[in-house]
């Protein structure tokens, strides 16, 4: 028996669709791995990516951890530096499959690995094509589109709401800040432009501001959004509601360049609790659910992942979807530094977020928002 | 539901694991030995009630001893706080034993705590070994076209049994109050408690079909089915159900009632949906009868307007004795028994001119009809012992024996004449 412990992020809702959803994928895996060994059955326990490590602690604690943990790229390291998931023994052969900063990321100082990437959950646009043909390539046509009639959604939830920094060039501010540099007027300027964007599209009339991703998507399910920027995660969700008039394209880019989606990359670490039994298996499902041919059919099963493994070609002519997911991945790459230096636990979030609350709602000014924004990030002995 | 299965099932690998069989198995032994030695008082002067204590501190001293080697221990912590919150209980037993009545005590014990805490443990195991919001989803199959899950058919079994088993004390406070501000009699409130308590338990059924998602149209359909039903396979049931109901608006058989069954009085202590339950003082009988028979049989009952019963003895005095002069000493001597209530006033009579006595009967009114036995033999004492001051006579049977001759015309009386 292999246990494996599955964090879900913030966005998704355990419901007994997702269980589904998971069940699918693994037993996809477990298909191909039991070929080779057929003895070993798998057991799942989806919890809450924010109650993932108490979980986890009282389970190790009593000798009954997983055998595995499916979390983020992020959690898996703070997980390993509380000792609550064992270093994964990478080869550099092994290592070599995936893109270096993916797997610097997952390294602690003293160089251990928390985990092996799986695979890649991107942001990208979702939109009612019946609605709108096209998805707006740019932030002027977002909001033209909505001035059009079309209801636009957006998130004020930090992780979500962060690809529109790109567009604005706000990223290198905001990395600056996080890394305890001060940014350059000019930099600071293109931060306070970002925050004025959001500000004046919660201004327009068809723009809505959701305090979650959740209750975006449960509005474009319900047809009463046009648009939203969207998880790769929900898109099977999306579809099942949504039919063919789904429509799947990259997010719109703006005047400093394209978008800077936050992806996230899943990885499979290994639990402490493991018998020597147990912790062979689970290193050997690890490698076996990372080849290319098992990476491939992930991929092309589901459509809504993309492949951590970096020598698996995905086929981007055959989808759309799978198209807005490679450049979605590509952009993504501009947020590397933030998301190694600024993970989803940390309580800098959860004060931006409230931040960007009091934004769009009026209540501060660009310019008090950003000098609000610039002390919150800062890294907490910078800020001391 | 084959998934569920599969999922309990399969925390079974877990035993796999070198610690947790050191775990269970160093508590199992430690629970084990504690048992044994309690029954085979091991330790002579040692209290039989400190045993488990003295257990759980052996396992404490375990789980320390693995902390320090940096060995698991949880599991062990959680199945000492289980064991601990099960001595608990036993400790409870013994304190709310002072307050409670037994058959209250056992009834709070079996149908709350031990329910409670057994759920309690069983959703503590659970968690350590899986995630109880992932299970609570598993799929279990459809009812009338819902998607049931394992936790909402939870959630629905924990609310109806707290609705079958908690409205009892709310109904009985509501019911009380209604009594103290209306000024209804105990038997209506003991009525106004159960309709209270199977209209909560009603609504309580419709919520959980609400919150299960069941459609109204699901239930009406349920409902149509279950009317053939009745007609059929169930109508008994339901006849001992409807009668129930109507016995308890039309108040005649309430509990608190004392009715004639057989020729004993029996009072009514429960009226339950099939079935009501009665208690015969004679032999400390429960009675248990349908509903139905007080429904389509005729019942005496002593408490339908009041409690109160004429209640009658008789006895026989010699004929030399004033019947006048008996029948005032037997009504004085009925005033003197103290549970014979003065008003309406006793009432002695001259029945019949018997054999060997003039035959009296003794009338009297008594406050609760179920001592009426009771009071019988207090008042046939006090006759006796009135009788015998005032030297009136009982007599006995007489006969007067003489021996036949042959033939019998030569036969003679005791007077020498024919």
């Amino acid at each position: 028996m292999l246990y494996i412990a599955v964090g879900t992020n913030a966005d998704q809702t355990i419901s007994a669709e997702l269980v589904e959803e998971f069940n699918n994928r693994l037993q996809l895996m477990e298909k191909g791995f039991r070929q080779i060994h057929p003895n070993t059955r798998f057991q799942f326990s989806l919890y809450p990516e924010d109650k993932l490590e108490a979980a986890i602690r009282m389970r190790n604690r009593a000798g009954l951890g997983p055998d595995l943990v499916y979390t983020n790229g992020d959690t898996a390291l703070r997980l390993m530096q509380q000792g609550l998931v064992d270093p994964y023994p990478a080869t550099p052969a092994l290592l070599h499959l995936f893109n270096p900063e993916e797997v610097a990321r997952l390294r602690s100082r003293k160089g251990e690995l928390a985990g092996l990437p799986v695979i890649l959950q991107t942001q990208m646009a979702c939109f009612n094509r019946e609605a709108i043909p096209q998805a707006p390539a740019s932030l002027n046509a977002l909001l033209t589109t909505g001035a059009r009639g079309h209801p636009i959604g957006l998130s004020v939830d930090i992780f979500n709401l962060f690809w529109t920094a790109g567009s604005l060039g706000a990223v290198t501010a905001v990395d600056q800040v996080v890394e305890g540099r001060q940014p350059s007027t000019r930099e600071l300027g293109r931060m306070e432009r970002w925050l004025a964007w959001l500000q004046e599209a919660s201004n327009q009339q068809w723009v809505t501001f959701y305090a979650n991703q959740e209750s975006l998507e449960a509005e474009f399910m319900a047809r009463r959004l046009d648009w939203i920027p969207c998880r790769s995660t929900a898109l099977s969700r999306l579809r099942q509601k949504l039919g063919r008039a789904l429509g799947v394209g990259t997010l719109p880019a703006g005047p400093q360049g394209p978008a800077s989606p936050v992806n996230r990359v899943r990885v499979f670490a290994l639990g402490t609790s493991s018998s020597a039994a147990g912790r062979e298996r689970a290193i050997s499902f690890i490698r076996f659910s990372v080849n290319p041919l098992m990476q491939r059919q992930i991929t092309m099963a589901s459509q809504n992942v993309l492949p951590a493994n970096r020598f698996v070609k995905v086929p981007v002519r055959s989808s759309n979807v799978l198209q807005a997911m490679v450049t979605a991945e590509e952009q993504g790459g501009q947020v590397n530094k933030l998301n190694a230096l600024l993970h989803t636990n940390d309580p800098r979030i959860a004060k931006s977020q409230q931040l960007i609350t009091q934004l769009v709602f009026g209540e501060v000014s660009p310019a008090e928002a950003r000098r609000a924004l610039t002390q919150i990030l800062r890294p907490p002995r910078a800020a001391r | 539901m084959k998934e569920l299965l599969l999922e309990v099932l399969g925390w079974l690998g877990y035993l796999e694991r070198p610690a947790v069989l050191l775990q269970v198995s160093l508590t199992v032994a430690v629970m084990l030995l504690c048992r044994a030695a309690r029954r085979r008082r091991w330790l002579r002067r040692f209290p039989a009630l400190l045993y488990t204590p003295l257990g759980l501190a052996a396992l404490g001293l375990i789980i320390t001893v693995l902390s320090h080697l940096q060995q698991p221990f949880g599991l062990m912590r959680l199945l000492g706080l289980l064991w601990l919150g099960s001595f608990s209980l036993t400790l409870l037993h013994w304190q709310l034993g002072r307050w409670l009545s037994a058959p209250r005590l056992h009834q709070l014990e079996s149908r709350l705590l031990r329910p409670a805490y057994l759920l309690m443990a069983g959703l503590l195991l659970i968690s350590e070994v899986d995630s109880l919001r992932d299970l609570a989803v598993a799929p279990l199959g459809e009812l009338f076209g819902v998607q049931l899950s394992a936790g909402k058919l939870f959630h629905a079994l924990v609310v109806t049994y707290l609705v079958l088993v908690g409205c009892g004390p709310p109904a009985a406070g509501l019911a009380w109050l209604a009594q103290r501000a209306v000024g209804f009699s105990d038997g209506s409130r003991k009525a106004m408690e159960l309709m209270l308590r199977y209209t909560v338990v009603a609504l309580g059924l419709v919520a959980v079909s609400v919150h299960l998602g069941l459609n109204t149209t699901a239930l009406i359909a349920v409902a149509g089915g279950l009317s053939v039903g009745l007609g059929f396979g169930i109508k008994e049931v339901f006849s001992n159900f409807v009668s129930g109901l109507w016995l308890l608006f039309e108040g005649s058989v309430r509990p608190g009632e004392v009715l004639m069954i057989d020729g004993d009085p029996c009072e009514v202590r429960q009226l339950g949906l099939r079935a009501t339950l009665l208690w015969r003082d004679r032999d400390n009988a429960e009675l248990l009868i349908p509903n139905q028979t007080f429904f389509t049989t005729a019942a005496t009952s002593y408490t339908a307007s009041d409690r109160m019963r004429r209640s009658q003895v008789s006895v026989g005095a010699a004929y030399h004795h004033d019947p006048a002069a008996v029948l005032a000493l037997l009504e004085a001597t009925a005033l003197e028994v103290p549970r014979v209530l003065p008003e309406p006033a006793p009432k002695a009579l001259v029945l019949s001119y018997g054999d060997f006595a003039i035959n009296y009967a003794l009338r009297f009114w008594i406050a609760n009809p179920m001592d009426n036995i009771g009071i019988c033999s207090e008042v046939n004492q006090a006759i006796w012992r009135a009788f015998k001051a005032h030297k009136i006579e009982i007599p006995f049977p007489q006969q007067v024996e003489y021996s036949m001759v042959w033939p019998p015309e030569q036969h003679q009386t005791n007077t020498g004449r024919p």
